[in-house]
C-alpha cells in the first residue's frame, strides 16, 4: 500500500508541530545559549555573542576546584544510584505481590501506590515538608519526640550534623516513592500478559511460587526489566521539581540536597541566573545521559530483541 | 495404575457453575474423551481432576485415595494444553528437563529420561531449538514430551489438537491412541470434535452446562443417544429430530405420513401418556428417492440442496416444518431433481424415540 505524503503530512503535521515547538526547538535553544555569556535573561545583549566552550570552561573549572559543586556531583551519582535501586526493585516487589493477589485487593493496593503519582507536585511536596519539618510541628519530630528516642526536635535535611545522608535520605525517600508505581504498572502489565498457561503448566510441573518468579515470569519480562531501569534513570536524572521545593522550603540542605538537574534549573532561573553557565551544564547532563542509557542498553542487550525474529509458526 | 473417580463434584466461579454435580468413574489404563460445546466445562473438570481448580464441593479420588487437597505435583499428573504452554524461553530440552530438575533428580537420570522420551515422540533432533522455532505439530510433540517425562499416573489432554491442520490432527490423533495403548496410562482428553472422540475415545463423556449428559463407549453413544442434546451433538450430520403427533390407535402422524412404532415404544408412550413425541434417525439411516420404498416410513417433501462430497452426498429434503439431511452414494442422489416433490424412506428399525418434554430418549426411562 502506497501512502500518499500529502495524507501523511496531514495526519502526522499536528504532533510534529508540537514536539517541535516544546521540544526539539527548546533542545537548539538550550545547546545555543551554552555557548553565549546569557546572564540575567538579557537577550537582546547577549544572544549574538558568540563566546565558544567558555561555558564548558567555567563549569569544568567549578566541578574541579568549588567544594559546593563536588557536593552536587556526588549527591547526584548518589541519589540516582540508590533511588533507581529502590524504584526499579521496589516496583517489581509491589507488581510480584499485586500479581499473586486477587483481582479486587491487587487494583485497591496499585491505586495506594498510584497516589503520590496522582496528587500534584506541591500538594506530595508540601506534605512531606510538613513531615520532615525542623521544629516540634514536623510529624517525624514528634512522632519521635513521643518516642522518647530523641528529647528536642532536630533539623534532618539541614543541620550538619546528619550531612549529607539526613538530606540524601529525605530526598531519595521522597522521590523515591512516586517513582515505585512505575515499574509497578509496567511489570504487573507485563506479567498479566503472560499466558495464564505458562503459569499454570508450571505449577503442574511442580514449581512453587517462587520457583514461578525466577523460572517464568522474571525470564520472560526482562526487556520491561530494561526498558523501565533506563527510563527510570533518565527520569531521575533529569528530575528537580519536588526536590525544589524542598530545598526552597528550607527542608533538605541547599547543598547536600541538590542534584546536578537542580543545580542547572537553580542557576538559570533563582541563584546566579547564570543562564550560559545553566545551559552548559544542562548540555553535558544530557550528554551523559544518552551514554549512560546507550551503555545500558547494550550491557542488558536490548538490541538483540530489536532484531531477534520472532517466528509465529 | 491408577482409576479416577469424581464424587458429587460442582464447582463454582461466582453466580457460573461451571461443573455441576459431576460423578464419575475414568477406568484405569483407559482413554476417556471429555466432549461438549464451548463452555460446557470440558477445561474446568480437567483442572479439577489436575487440582489446578479446588472443588467447591465433592470430591476426586486416584485409586480410592482422596486428592482433593493435594497440589498437582502431589497428584503427579502430565496435562497438555490447547495452546501448548511450552515456556518460550526455553529450549526443547530445558522445556522437557523443566519437571524434572524442579524435583531435583540428579543431571544424569535427567539427561537420560529426557533423550528416552525425545527419542520415543521422535523429536531428538529439535532438542536444541526454542518453541517459536518449531511447527505446530511439533510444538504438539514436545508439550506432550514435557507432560510424559515425568512418568505421571494421569495423562491429561484440553484440545491438543485444535491448532493443527485438518490431516496432520487425523494423522496425529491415531498416534495418540496409540501411544496411549502403549503406555497404558490413564487419560483424559478433552475436545469438543466430536469425530476426534469417537474416533479414539474407549469411553465418551458428553458434557453440557456443566452437566453429564451421558457416558458410554462411542458405539453406544452413537448408536443409542440418551437425550436429544447427545442426538443433535453427535455425528456429522447429526440426527434428523421429526416431531409427531400420538393418534387413539396407537400410531404416530408426521407430515401426512403414519408409522407403527414397536410394542415397546408404543407401551412406554402409553404408560407416559404421551400425545406427542420426537423421532431421530442418522442420516445414513434413510434413503431419498421419487417413490416411496417398501417396509420404510416415507414422510414426502421438497428437495432442497445435494452437496456431493466425493462418495457420498449430503442431501437435504424440507418435510414440513422439518429440515431432514440424508446422507446416500452420490450417484444416486445426482439423479434427483431440486426442487421436485421426493420421499425420504427411513429405515424404521433406526428410529429412536424421545419424550417431548424430558428430552430423555424412552429406552433410557425406566420401564
Ligand atoms: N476462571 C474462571 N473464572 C470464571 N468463570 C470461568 C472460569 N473458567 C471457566 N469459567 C466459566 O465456566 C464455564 C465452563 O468453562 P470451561 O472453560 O470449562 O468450558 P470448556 O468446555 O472448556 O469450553 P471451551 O470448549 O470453550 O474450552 C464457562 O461458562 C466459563 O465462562
Ligand atoms: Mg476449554
Amino acid at each position: 500500500m502506497k501512502i500518499r505524503k500529502t495524507s501523511l503530512l496531514f495526519f502526522l503535521g499536528p504532533a510534529l508541530f508540537v514536539v517541535a515547538l516544546f521540544y526539539i526547538i527548546p533542545l537548539f535553544l538550550s545547546v545555543y545559549i551554552s555557548f553565549t555569556p546569557m546572564v540575567d535573561w538579557n537577550v537582546n545583549r547577549y544572544l549574538t555573542q558568540f563566546i565558544g566552550l567558555q561555558n564548558y570552561e567555567r563549569l569544568f573549572h567549578i566541578v574541579m576546584y568549588d567544594p559546593d559543586m563536588r557536593a552536587v556531583v556526588i549527591t547526584t551519582v548518589v541519589f540516582v544510584l540508590v533511588t533507581l535501586v529502590i524504584n526499579v526493585f521496589g516496583g517489581l516487589l509491589l507488581a510480584l505481590a499485586t500479581y499473586f493477589m486477587d483481582e479486587k485487593m491487587s487494583a485497591a493496593y496499585q491505586g495506594l501506590w498510584l497516589l503520590p503519582r496522582m496528587t500534584p507536585i506541591a500538594v506530595y511536596s508540601l506534605l512531606w515538608y510538613y513531615f520532615f519539618h525542623s521544629s516540634g510541628i514536623g510529624i517525624l519530630n514528634s512522632i519521635l519526640l513521643k518516642l522518647h528516642l530523641i528529647d528536642h526536635p532536630i533539623a534532618l535535611g539541614l543541620d550538619p550534623k546528619y550531612l549529607p545522608w539526613g538530606a540524601w535520605f529525605i530526598i531519595i525517600f521522597v522521590n523515591g516513592l512516586v517513582g515505585v508505581s512505575y515499574g509497578m504498572i509496567i511489570f504487573y502489565s507485563a506479567f498479566k500478559s503472560i499466558p495464564k498457561e505458562l503459569i499454570i503448566a508450571a505449577r503442574v510441573d511442580g514449581a512453587s511460587t517462587t520457583r514461578i518468579i525466577r523460572h517464568i515470569l522474571l525470564p520472560l519480562t526482562k526487556w520491561h526489566f530494561t526498558f523501565v531501569m533506563v527510563w527510570q534513570m533518565f527520569s531521575l536524572l533529569m528530575t528537580y521539581a519536588q526536590t525544589f521545593l524542598l530545598v526552597e522550603w528550607r527542608v533538605v540542605d541547599s547543598t547536600w540536597g541538590q542534584t546536578w538537574a537542580l543545580y542547572v534549573f537553580r542557576t538559570a532561573f533563582t541563584t546566579t541566573k547564570d543562564q550560559g553557565l545553566a545551559a552548559a551544564a544542562s548540555t553535558f547532563l544530557s550528554i551523559i545521559g544518552i551514554v549512560l542509557g546507550i551503555i545500558a542498553l547494550k550491557a542488558l542487550g536490548y538490541e538483540k530483541m530489536i532484531l531477534e525474529p520472532k517466528g509465529d509458526i | 495404575m491408577v482409576s479416577i473417580r469424581l464424587d458429587k463434584v460442582t464447582k463454582r466461579f461466582g453466580k457460573v457453575v461451571a461443573v455441576n454435580n459431576v460423578s464419575l468413574e475414568i477406568e484405569d489404563g483407559k482413554l476417556y474423551v471429555l466432549l461438549g460445546p464451548s463452555g460446557g466445562g470440558k477445561t474446568t473438570t480437567l483442572y479439577l481432576i489436575a487440582g489446578i481448580y479446588k472443588p467447591t464441593s465433592g470430591r476426586i479420588y486416584f485409586n480410592e485415595k482422596d486428592v482433593t487437597d493435594l497440589t498437582p505435583a502431589e497428584r503427579n499428573v502430565g496435562l497438555v494444553f490447547q495452546n501448548y504452554a511450552l515456556y518460550p524461553h526455553m529450549k526443547v530440552y530445558d522445556n522437557i528437563a523443566f519437571p524434572l530438575r524442579l524435583r531435583k533428580e540428579p543431571k544424569s537420570k535427567i539427561d537420560s529420561k529426557v533423550h528416552e522420551v525425545a527419542k520415543f515422540l521422535r523429536i531428538e533432533n529439535l532438542l536444541d531449538r526454542y518453541p517459536h522455532q518449531l511447527s505446530g505439530g511439533q510444538q504438539q510433540r514436545v508439550a506432550l514430551a514435557r507432560a510424559l517425562v515425568k512418568e505421571p499416573s494421569v495423562l491429561l489432554l484440553d484440545e491438543p489438537l485444535s491448532n493443527l491442520d485438518a490431516l496432520l490432527r487425523v494423522y496425529i490423533r491415531a498416534e495418540l491412541k496409540r501411544m496411549q495403548q502403549d503406555l497404558g496410562i490413564t487419560s483424559v482428553y478433552v475436545t469438543h470434535d466430536q469425530s476426534e472422540a469417537l474416533a479414539i475415545a474407549d469411553k465418551i463423556v458428553v458434557i453440557n452446562k456443566g452437566i453429564i449428559q451421558q457416558e458410554g463407549t462411542p458405539e453406544q453413544i452413537y448408536e443409542n443417544p440418551r437425550n436429544v442434546f447427545v442426538a443433535t451433538f453427535i455425528g456429522n450430520p447429526p440426527m434428523n429430530i421429526v416431531k409427531g403427533t400420538v393418534l387413539e390407535d396407537g400410531t404416530i402422524e408426521t407430515t401426512g405420513s403414519r408409522l407403527t412404532p414397536p410394542p415397546a415404544v408404543l407401551e412406554k408412550i402409553k404408560r407416559l401418556k404421551l400425545k406427542n413425541i420426537l423421532m431421530a434417525f442418522r442420516p445414513e439411516n434413510a434413503v431419498v428417492s421419487e417413490h416411496p420404498m417398501e417396509g420404510r416410513f416415507s414422510p414426502m417433501g421438497d428437495l432442497f440442496e445435494v452437496e456431493p462430497l466425493g462418495r457420498d452426498a449430503v442431501v437435504t429434503v424440507t418435510v414440513g416444518e422439518f429440515v431432514i439431511k440424508v446422507v446416500m452414494p452420490t450417484r444416486e442422489a445426482m439423479q434427483l431433481r431440486i426442487g421436485s416433490k421426493v420421499h425420504v424412506n427411513i429405515d424404521p428399525s433406526t428410529i429412536k424415540y424421545f419424550d417431548p418434554n424430558t428430552e430423555l430418549n424412552l429406552e433410557y426411562i425406566e420401564a
